[in-house]
Order: structure tokens, then C-alpha cells, then sequence
């Protein structure tokens, strides 16, 4: 399609190919469901970027399962100038005490949103929380966080697509790529 | 210290820019609240310390912030290492210039990248004159990069620490020359 043709010009390198990250996926739908054995879970998605992550993943995970979705404001957006302050945008839609819960991440980079994610969803009391996000990227984490499921542990790179933007676009290719300076340079 | 407290007169833009990040994400942080002598002299005064930008309380944390020049970024790497050399139990965190561009960009506040580094950014207000000695100017005067022949020799350690200390917190005693190894440095790496 044109418009996927145009965007995936400007892509640098494919850093994970649709087949690579399909078949990570599935791996980690069966880890998932192997150590959730005879339990249900509660998938909670972190808005926008999880979204293609959450829904190939809960598809490989053969077990009972709700989903839910959060969104959190993010830093630099609408709401920073206003409030200065992270903000739920969007909460659960249903209690999640005593359940048990695996939060998922698209990607965790300096940790601070998912450090905020962790204590909001701790003090809702759930049996169980644990983390799993597709991509770690290490470099410039601030909070260390123990994450229970990390599809794919990735370089210090500006990356785009599978959910992730730049912008608010580029969430809809179907692989990862790394985003060429040009591009996020010639958006100042 | 966080923004309930009141803001401190940051000496670069760079620096009020990550408090307001870590503001943002509620992450409590204090502004250069200690101080660690890093070089003494033969009559074990300081020489030399080190004060990193922020401390996280909540992640026991130091960050420090560089996005200056490449001269700068190799002398306070020096520091760094020292640091780690002397107190190994302190964790600390080197943003450099290029990953402060990558969090702006993260966060998409690319524009403001030319206002927030370099020396465009820095001490912005001016910070108030400090009428004390600093560590840092006594180090260059007696203990430069490349000491001048006849000058003082700068003693790495383990000369006990007599010199200024700032903030409320308490450090172990240095680790003697030869105990345990540097521990490698955190960060990107930079460029």
C-alpha cells in the first residue's frame, strides 16, 4: 500500500522482521501459559504501543484470560504543560484484586512508566503481578525493574512499528525498524 | 529536592529539564546533595571531589548529566571512574549528550534540544556567585591534568577525606588503593 510503502522509507534498518518477532511471540505465549498452568491471568495492555503485542500474545497463551487496557500520559504530551504530572488517562475497566495480573509492555526504556504503572497496580491488590514487555532497552534505564518476560533485548536505537511511533505514526508496520536520524531530525 | 520543595538554581538547562521528567513520573530526586572527595594532597587535603547532579532517594540512585563538549565528557568520566575506584557501593547513572538527545526525542521534545545542551543551555538563571573555594578550581590549580613539574602530586587515596561535604548523607571511607577492582562504568557510552 502506498501509504506503508511511504513510511517504510523511512525506516534505516529492520531490526526484527515480522517472521522473527511472530515466532518470539509465540514462544513467549507458551512460557506464559506453561507457568500460568491451571490459573487465569488478567493481560493488561499499557496503551498505545502494546497493542499489536497484546493481541498476537494473548492468542498464543492457552489458558482463561480477561484483557484489560491502561493508557498513562506520557511526558512531552498534551497533558505535561497543563498538570506537570503523569496521569491515568485511561484506568481498568474491572478490579483486579486478588488476581492475577501480567502487565504488557511494548517496550521498557528508562523504566519510569512502568515504575509508575507498578505502584498504581500494586495498591489495587492483585494476587499477582508480573511483567511482560517485547523489547528491553537497557541504555538509559533509570529504574530497575525485574521483568519476568522480554521478547527481545535491543541496542540503544530509536526504533518504530509493531505499535511503537514516532510521532503517532508508524505503529502499523508489521515489523520493528530503526527510525533514520533524518526523519526525527527533520521534525524540529 | 522535588518541585514541592522549591526549585534549585540548576547550572544547566539539561538538568531542570530531567527534574521536570522526573517530576513528571513522580520519581522524588535532590539536586547535588553530596559531595565526595575523589583526590587529596600529601597533607591529605582535598583536592578534588565530585558532587553528581541528582539522587534519586526512592531507587538509590546518582545521575549525572553531561551534554557538553568531548574535552569536558573525558575529564568528568575521569571523575567518574574515580568515583567508582573510591566508593564501588555508589550507583550512578552518566547521561551524556547524546542520550539526553535521545530521551528529548523519546519524549518528543526535539525542538528544544538546542536550548537544553551545549553551552546554550547552561546556567539558566545564573547560579548566585559562591564566595567559597570550590573543590573542583583548588584540583586545577594545584593538581591539573598534567601537573607542571615542581607542583604538589595529587594522591589518589587512601588519604582520609577531610574536605567539604554537603547534605545529610553519610559515606563509607574510601576503599584503599588496590581493594576490589573499578567497577565499570553505566550509561550508553555516548557517541
Amino acid at each position: 500500500m502506498t501509504q506503508n510503502v511511504d513510511l517504510e522509507a523511512d525506516i534505516g534498518d529492520v531490526l526484527l522482521t515480522e517472521e522473527v518477532i511472530a515466532a518470539k511471540v509465540r514462544e513467549l505465549g507458551r512460557q506464559i501459559s506453561a507457568d500460568y498452568a491451571g490459573r487465569s491471568v488478567t493481560l493488561v495492555s499499557v496503551l498505545k504501543g502494546s497493542l499489536p503485542f497484546m493481541a498476537d500474545l494473548m492468542r498464543e497463551i492457552s489458558l482463561p484470560l480477561r484483557i484489560d487496557l491502561m493508557e498513562v500520559s506520557s511526558y512531552g504530551g498534551a497533558t505535561t504543560e497543563s498538570s506537570g504530572l503523569v496521569r491515568i488517562m485511561k484506568d481498568l475497566s474491572a478490579s483486579i484484586a486478588g488476581e492475577d495480573v501480567l502487565l504488557v509492555e511494548d517496550i521498557i526504556d528508562t523504566g519510569l512508566t512502568l515504575n509508575y504503572l507498578l505502584r498504581y497496580l500494586r495498591g489495587k491488590n492483585p494476587a499477582s503481578l508480573r511483567i511482560c514487555t517485547l523489547l528491553d532497552k537497557p541504555a538509559r534505564r533509570l529504574v530497575d525493574i525485574p521483568v519476568d518476560y522480554v521478547g527481545f533485548r535491543i541496542p540503544d536505537q530509536f526504533v518504530v512499528g509493531y505499535g511503537l511511533d514516532f510521532g503517532e505514526r508508524y505503529r502499523n508496520l508489521r515489523f520493528v525498524g530503526v527510525l533514520r536520524p533524518e526523519v526525527y531530525g527533520a521534525a524540529d | 529536592m522535588s518541585a514541592a520543595r522549591g526549585r534549585p538554581s540548576f547550572a544547566h538547562a539539561s538538568e531542570a529539564e530531567l527534574a521536570r521528567i522526573l517530576d513528571f513520573y513522580d520519581v522524588r530526586w535532590a539536586y547535588e546533595p553530596d559531595t565526595y572527595p575523589i583526590g587529596w594532597n600529601l597533607e591529605g587535603e582535598v583536592v578534588e571531589s565530585f558532587s553528581p547532579d541528582f539522587y534519586l532517594p526512592d531507587l538509590d540512585l546518582y545521575v549525572e548529566l553531561t551534554t557538553l563538549r568531548q574535552k569536558l565528557v573525558r575529564k568528568k568520566n575521569r571523575k567518574l571512574r574515580r568515583l567508582r575506584e573510591l566508593y564501588p557501593d555508589i550507583r550512578i547513572k552518566l547521561f551524556y549528550a547524546r542520550d539526553f538527545r535521545m530521551l528529548m526525542l523519546k519524549f518528543g521534545r526535539m525542538a528544544l534540544i538546542d536550548e537544553l545542551t551545549g553551552t546554550s543551555g547552561q546556567a539558566t538563571p545564573p547560579r548566585p556567585v559562591d564566595p567559597r573555594p570550590q573543590p573542583v578550581a583548588i584540583a586545577e590549580a594545584v593538581a591539573p591534568e598534567r601537573p607542571a613539574a615542581g607542583d604538589p602530586p595529587v594522591v589518589p587515596g587512601p588519604m582520609p577525606p577531610r574536605g567539604r561535604r554537603r547534605g545529610r548523607r553519610r559515606h563509607p571511607a574510601p576503599v584503599s588503593a588496590g581493594d576490589g577492582r573499578p567497577t565499570p562504568l553505566e550509561g550508553s557510552g555516548g557517541s
